[in-house]
This record gives structure tokens, sequence and C-alpha cells, in this order.
């Protein structure tokens, strides 16, 4: 394989980054979400004066949209801006650690099996599809029910136990036709060992049907864990957008008429999902030009 | 034996040695992790009641005796598995004891199928046709206006498009009740009135799901039908004059049919996901309503039963989808698959 330098790997990510529209609206907008949530200690902090956005009581309660509060502040006198860039922090941190996790599990299943085929492959997607299948979300409510003391990592973890199955689908089927190229026959008749051949050749090759897999299986993540918060499950002292939406439910905001309160973190996760989805559409389109050149969008 | 039968009579065995294996791993799994039921019950009931009695272990000891949850857990297991299979038995009832709890399953599980299986045939239906006429239309003024809110709004949490509903449509316009499964004042009875309040109450959360999953199907339909109108065999029928009615029927929707049949199938386990959060959302008192307000109780006879409930009919219903296949693929008929 050619030794790839620095600026031809820049060079080729601009070329991809160019190819098409909807990836690049989906790279921009999670790039706006993340830098957001790396600014948000800063921001917060000095907007708020030191205090953390989750501090009861630090303005009135249920203020005016002003300049100083821009969203106007909950019933518990927080600034709503505040909890957002909070809460937004948490979801993705949450989604992004999990989605990893699940991804690793993902492409490790994915290469044993595409790569060995056969029976181990066989295995690991019927398991795959019947993971699938059932719904898993009500056992993980279960799970984190019973659990003592669940933590970040614990969600994490268990986040990430119920969500590789969405990576593995995307990604087992890939390597199952990456394998048949001839490269890999090249390297495999050159007597190269099957873990080089998984690592230095069909690993590089496959990274983009990874990064696919990670978004859906972050995208996956985030959904199970708002879901969970919304009901009010989890830990109380993290607060993720699901768990925002639940305050503000239980504080009765819809019935008061306080629609931003809800409404806001609602709309960021839609923002979160759009943006992943967007940049799966956009890398298919980029890896399947045949799929380009047909939907034409 | 014909191949239609061998094919019945696999996917039957198939689904049940699935349905075991996962109860069984559902079982183990909810037992193994680190946290035990009746210590959270206790606690709970004491955090909410009297904090001024300690929790004793003979308590705790007490109720794990009366709900059988004292003897070691592959007794248990046998236990468990055989009460279920038997019996449909899946325990008392933590907070309605002594009523069992698939009683309380038993009484939401109508209000569920209903609302489910209504929506996600019409969502379903709804989006191979809209998604046929956009792909037939590719490229012209109607795709580049349906295809973009369909990418979006697919993406929404079924969930999340409840809120924003009930949000819209409930609390702000108040055009539609904001839950529960029909007018309070009514009397239960097959009355034109009752109906149409059944209806009224079950469209919004009935909304939520299909909205959503029509945008999917029909994204996914569109992909299938533009990819179709590439192959040479569909160029081949349009050069040689084959009619547009025609071409789609036989051409186009008869060989989508196969891989939107099995999205379905793959589908419906998430979409039961979704509605647990949504019968909750709008107070519709099926399974998922029942498992939430089970969680916040912390009924762990119910949890258990409502997951085993959803999971049994998931399965039937991918089992339903699978005997569907010989209708649809000619190949298992043959018997070449």
């Amino acid at each position: 394989m050619l030794k790839e330098t620095g600026t031809n790997f820049l060079v080729r990510s601009s070329r991809i980054f160019k190819s098409s529209l909807k990836l690049r609206i989906g790279i921009i907008l999670f790039t706006v979400l993340v830098i957001s949530v790396i600014l948000e200690p800063a921001i917060n902090n000095y907007r708020l004066e030191g205090h953390e956005s989750t501090e009861i009581g630090v303005y009135d309660a249920l203020l005016p949209f002003t300049f100083e509060h821009p969203l106007g502040t909950d019933h518990y006198g927080r600034d709503v801006l505040a909890l957002l860039l909070t809460g937004l922090k948490y979801s993705l941190f949450i989604g992004l650690m999990a989605g990893g996790l699940a991804t690793l599990i993902a492409v490790s299943l994915a290469l044993m099996a595409g790569y060995k085929g056969g029976r181990l492959e066989t295995l690991v997607t019927t398991f795959t599809n019947a993971v699938l299948i059932i719904p898993l979300w009500p056992i993980l409510a279960i799970a984190v029910l019973f659990v003592e003391r669940a933590d970040l990592v614990l969600i994490i973890v268990i986040l990430a136990f119920f969500s590789w199955p969405w990576a593995c689908r995307q990604i087992t089927p890939q390597i199952a036709s990456l394998k048949e190229r001839p490269y890999i026959e090249l390297a495999k008749v050159s007597g190269l060992r099957d873990l080089e051949i998984m690592f230095k050749e069909i690993l590089p090759n496959f990274l983009p049907y990874v990064i696919v897999g990670f978004s859906y299986a972050v995208a996956g993540a985030i959904m199970a864990e708002t879901a969970l918060r919304l009901v009010g499950l989890g830990p109380g002292a993290i607060p993720s957008l699901g768990l925002l939406i639940n305050w503000a439910m239980y504080t009765g905001a819809l019935a008061q008429q306080h629609y931003v309160i809800v409404l806001s973190p609602i709309l960021l996760l839609v923002l979160i999902f759009v943006s992943l989805n967007f940049i799966n559409i956009g890398l298919d389109e980029v890896y399947n030009p045949r799929l380009k050149k047909i939907t034409g969008l | 034996m014909r191949p239609t039968h061998l094919h019945i009579i696999k996917k039957v065995l198939l689904y049940c040695l699935i349905f075991v294996v996962s109860l069984s791993a559902f079982f183990f799994f909810i037992n193994l992790v680190p946290g035990d039921p009746v210590t959270r019950y206790v606690e709970t009931m004491r955090a909410q009641y009297s904090y001024s009695i300690p929790v004793s272990d003979e308590l705790i000891q007490e109720y794990k005796q009366a709900f059988g949850l004292d003897k070691p857990l592959f007794t248990r297991y046998i236990y468990y598995i055989r009460e279920l299979l038997l019996k449909q038995n899946f325990g008392p009832s933590f907070v309605a004891f002594p009523k069992p709890a698939h009683e309380l399953i038993l009484t939401a599980l109508p209000w569920s199928i209903g609302l489910l299986g209504f929506s996600v045939i019409i969502a379903w239906v709804l989006g191979m046709v809209i998604g046929t006429i956009v792909g037939w239309k590719r490229g012209t003024g109607l795709d580049h206006s349906i295809t973009p809110i369909g990418l979006i709004v697919s993406q929404i949490p079924p969930y999340l498009l409840a809120l924003l509903l009930l949000m819209v449509l409930s609390y702000a316009l108040e055009i539609f009740p904001s839950g529960g499964p029909y007018s309070a004042h009514l009397e239960r009875g097959f009355t034109l009135q009752f109906v149409l309040s059944l209806l009224y109450h079950a469209f919004l959360p009935s909304l939520s799901l299909v909205l959503v999953y029509v945008c999917a199907w029909m994204i996914s339909q569109r992909a299938l039908v533009i990819n179709l109108l590439g192959e040479d065999y569909v160029r081949f029928a349009e050069a040689k004059g084959l009619g547009s009615a025609r071409l789609v029927n036989r051409y186009i929707l008869r060989n989508t049919l196969l891989p939107q049949t099995t999205g379905l199938a793959m589908s419906l386990g998430f979409i039961i996901n979704g509605s647990f959060l949504i019968e909750w959302i709008f107070r519709y008192p099926g399974i998922g309503y029942l498992f939430v307000t089970a969680i916040m109780a912390m009924d762990y006879n119910v949890l258990m039963g409502c997951v085993v409930v959803s999971m049994f009919f998931v399965l039937l219903a991918n089992l339903l989808i699978d005997l569907l296949y010989p209708l649809i693929d000619p190949r298992i008929r043959r018997g070449e698959w």
C-alpha cells in the first residue's frame, strides 16, 4: 500500500468533503454542536458568573426573554440557555462514548465474522439480527432501574452493550464484500497472517463504513439515553437533554405554556440526529458513486 | 414434503428457539445485574412513606419469600419458565399485590396491539405508495420538495415527535386531547360516540408513529425504486413500450416488496421501543404505559412480564411476516432457498 503523507490525507479529505452537499451539511452542523460543547464551560462561567447551570434559585423563576437570559429561566430559576449547553454536553459525551465502545465491539465482531466467513459469519449475523428484532429499550430500562448507583461510566457501558447491533449490521456485509477483492487474495497468497490482513489491508479500506456504523451507534445511544432520562431513570446529577425535558414536563411547563423550556432541548436533539444522518447519507453517496449517480440529489 | 411446508416448519421452530433463548438471556441478565429488586423496592417505599422504620434484613427476607425471590437463581429460572410457558403466569404484582401481573398485562395488551398494529400497517403502506411515486418522478419538483422533508422527519425519534405534537396540537392549539384512551364521561360500549372518542384519542399517539415511519419507508422505497429503474430489464420493458401502470406493478413494486417486508420485520422491535414512551406521554393505557408506571413503582414482576409479552409479540409478528414470504418470493415456493 502507498504511504499517505499528511497533505495527501488533507487533500483527499477535502475532496470527499466537497463532493457531497449532505455530507457538508452534516459535518458543519455536527461541528457547530461539538464546538458549543467545548466552549460550554467558558460560556456558562462567563454568563452565570461562576454559578453552576444546574444551581437552583440563582435567578428569579420564569423570567421572560431578555439580553441576560435569551431563553428566559425555568421554574427553579435556572438560565435555560446555560442548562441547554450543559445538557448538550452530557448528551453528546454519553452518545459519543457509548457509540465508540459499541463500534469497537461491532468492528471486532464484524472483522471476525466477515473475514472468517462460513459458520462464524452465519452465527454472528443470526445473533445480531435476533438481538435487533427484540425490543431492547425496556430491558435497558430495567437494567438501569435495578443497578445500584448508576453513574456516568456505568450508563455508558450499558448503553454500548445495547447499541452495538446497529453498528454491526452496517459493517458486517461490507467486510464480507471487501474480502472478495483481488488485493486481499494477493495478500493471502503472499503469506500475510490473518490478523495482519485484517488490520493492514481491510481496516483502512472500510473506515468509511466504520464511521457510518459509529454514527448509527451514537444516534442509537443518544436516543436510548434520552428515552431513559425522559421517564426519570439514570443519575439525577447528570443533566442530559432528556432529563431537561423530564424536568420541564414535571414542573408543568406545557400546561403553563412555557413552551420554550420543553421545545429547546427537543430541537437540539433533533439537530443531533439530523446531522448524524446527513453524515451517513453523505458518506454513502461518496463511497457508493453508483448510488449518487442514480439518486442525483 | 412441499418446499413451502418445509419453510413454515423451519421458521416456526426457529422462532420458538429464539423466544426461549432470548427469554433465558433476559432472565439471567436482569438477575445478574448488581442490585436486587426487593431491596430497591423496600428502600423506595421507606423513602416515600416512613423514614423512621429502618430497612431490616428480616423485612427484605420476608418480601423475598413472598415473591419467591429467596431461592437460588437456577431454581427460580426453572420455576419462572415453567410458570410462564405452562400457565402464562408472571407472578404477583408488587404494587397491586396479590393481583397477578398477567391480569394487568392482559388488560393493557389490546390497547397496544390496536394502536401499534394500526399505525405500523398504515405507515408501511403509505410509505411504500409515496416512496414509489416519488422514486418514479425522481428529479422533479415533487421529489425535491418531499424527499428532504422525509429525510429529516424520518430521523426524529417518534417519542420526541409525540412531545412536539402534544405541545402544538393539544396544549397550544387545543385541537386534540392531551391523553387517555377515551373521554372520561363516556360509558364503555359499542356506541358511535364511544368509537369516535376512541379514534379521537388515539389520533395523536398514532400520528407520531405514522409520520416518522411513513417518512422512513418512503425514503427506503424511493431508493429501491430508483435503483430498479436503472436495471437493464426495466429499461428493456420500458423500451418495448410497456404501460407505466404495468411496469410499476409488475416490475417495480413486486421487486421492492421483499426487501421492504424484511425491513418491516427488522424494525418492529425498534418501533415498540418508541411506542412504550409514546403510550406513556399520551397516558394511553397499553403495555408501554403499564411498563413506565411499573418502573416508577419498581414493580418487578410486571416489568418482567411487559418485556416478555412484547418480546413474544415481536417474534410472533416476525414469524407471521416470514410465513408470508412464500407468497412474495417464488424462489421459496420452488424450494430454491
